[in-house]
Formats: structure tokens, sequence, C-alpha cells
């Protein structure tokens, strides 16, 4: 499994997964109250902290994706992205269990933009996996 | 596991990082005006339209409910006004007894629905708003809200019915 150290993989990986957090850190960083409304219609969080999430996980989104887009505390950033995938997965595997079919506000504040749940899962997965190798397989000559 | 492995690259203060730019940059751009949002609690956002609610003018909500077989139509107004008269085959549903009424088997029907209508008294609509936006907030498919309410579905000659649901 060496080729999971290689540079160039970590490179990719990094631009490829930064670019997705960078684009979605954006909608949400832009229109916070409405990523209040997408928070509710997951039905998972009490009435209390959903503002806080809303306040901060889109700069965490953003910093994410800049760091793994430029290089800069890369392995760091990849912690935090399998941290914040890990989190929208369970988030969304427990309303595609409950039948919910929910605005996931993963790439838009929109309401509307309303999507099967499990194929939402199984979208986030290989951005997972990607995290994953880029956390779990330190690249070769390097940090 | 994932700690682990920060700890071992020698990371953990790189992670720490993080979250200490998060909250300084989150913080500092929720005092900015205009995009505040309170620190606790769910905030206020005004219902808005296409992302709560759609409006529906009498003659569409007609054919949408001939030609849809499951549109289910909410009556805002207070129980007693809807029990003087409403729209053919409503349902009560005023914002104060939300609560009470939104109860399981209606929720189900709500999701069920081809197309949900809600309509209140007046033009302003003020009130089918909050509520739409509060059966949004429930996780359903954001409603239609007749332009005009029950008086212009009674003026329209359209079926109107008495009595308790």
């Amino acid at each position: 499994m060496s080729w999971l150290r290689n540079p160039w993989l970590h490179r990719l990986l990094g631009l490829a997964l930064g670019a997705v957090f960078l684009y979605a850190a954006h909608d949400k960083i832009v229109n916070p109250q409405a990523l209040v409304t997408i928070l509710w219609g997951y039905r998972l969080l009490p009435t209390g902290p959903i503002n806080l999430v809303a306040i901060y996980m889109p700069w965490l989104e953003l910093l994410v994706g800049l760091a793994l887009l430029t290089g800069y505390k890369r392995r760091a950033a990849a912690i935090w992205a399998c941290v914040l995938l890990a989190t929208f997965i369970t988030a969304l595997l427990i309303d595609a269990i409950r039948g919910l079919n929910v605005a996931c506000g993963c790439f838009s504040t929109s309401a509307q933009d309303v999507h099967n749940a499990w194929l939402l899962v199984l979208r986030d997965l290989p951005m997972l996996a990607a995290a994953l190798v880029l956390t779990l397989a330190p690249r070769s000559g390097g940090k | 596991m994932l700690l682990f492995a920060a700890m071992k690259g020698g990371t953990l203060r790189d992670l720490l990082l993080f979250p200490a730019a998060t909250l300084l940059l989150g913080t500092a751009a929720n005092l900015i005006p205009g995009r505040h949002l309170p620190f606790w609690g769910q905030g206020q956002t005004p219902p808005a339209e296409g992302t709560d609610f759609s409006w529906l003018d009498v003659a569409s909500a007609e054919t949408m409910v001939t030609a849809l077989p499951n549109v289910v139509i909410l009556d805002s107004r207070g129980l007693d006004a809807f029990a003087q008269s409403h729209i053919a085959h409503a349902r009560p549903l005023p914002l104060p007894e939300l609560d009470r009424l939104l109860t399981p088997e209606l929720e189900t029907t709500l999701r069920q629905a081809d197309a949900v209508i809600l309509y209140g008294d007046a033009d302003e609509a003020d009130v089918e708003q909050l509520l739409a936006q509060a059966l949004r907030l429930r996780g359903l498919a954001p409603p239609y809200i007749l332009v005009g309410g029950y008086p212009a579905w009674e003026g329209a000659g359209l079926p109107v019915e008495t009595g308790e649901p």
C-alpha cells in the first residue's frame, strides 16, 4: 500500500478535497440564517446549539478547505475533514434510517434542495475515504 | 484512532489551530450587521418565499385540487371560523394550535401529499407564512399559500362546507 503515501496522490487528494470544502463553505458563510433552517430540517439538534453550528461550522470548512488546497497543515486539516465528514455522514444516516429526505445543506443553503439521504451518504463516503488516506497514510518524504 | 494519528505525526498543535481560528473568524463574522445570529437558540429568520412557501392563486389552486389526487388543504384561521365555513375537505391548523393539532397522523398525511395548500382569512398571510415556516422547520415540504385566502376561494364560487373537521 505504499502508493497511498505517494506525494502526488496526496497533492491530488488535497486539491480535490480542498476545493470541495471551499465550495461547500461558500454558500453557508454567505447565508448563515438559511443554514439555520437547513440544520432544523435534520431534526437532530436541540434548539440551543443550532445557531452555534451555523455560525462556526462553515468557517471550519473554509479553513480545512484552504489548508488542504494549499498544503499548509494538510494533515491536521485532513483530520478535521474526517471529523466533519464523519459527522455529516452520521447525521445523514440517522435521517436516512428515519425515512427523512433532507435538504442537506452540503453545497447550498437552499431548503428546497432536497435529496434522498441514502444517496447523500454514498456521495460523502469517497470524500471520507480521501480524507482518511491523507490522515492515516502520511506521504513519503514529508509530514 | 484519528487522535492517535495526530499525536504520532506531531500535529496536535496544528489540530488545535483550526478550532481557534474558526472561533475567531466565526465570532468576528457574526458581529457584522445584517448577518448576525444569536449565539444560542434557533434565531429568527423571517419566512421566505421559495424557501418556506410558494404563492398560489385561486385558479391554480382549483386546478391543482382537480388534477392531483392527494392535495391537502390546511385552514390556518381560528377553530370557530373553521366551524362556520371552510374550503371543502380542508383541515384546521391554526398556528397557536400547531403542536396539538399536528398529530403524527396529520404529519404523515402531509408528507404523503402531492401538494399542501395553506389558507387564511386575509391577503397579508403573515400567519400563513409563519405556519408554513413552522411546517418547513419540522422537515415537511414547503407548502403553497393561497393568495387572498378563504375570501378569494369563496368569492370565486368554489366549494366550501361548514362544521367541525
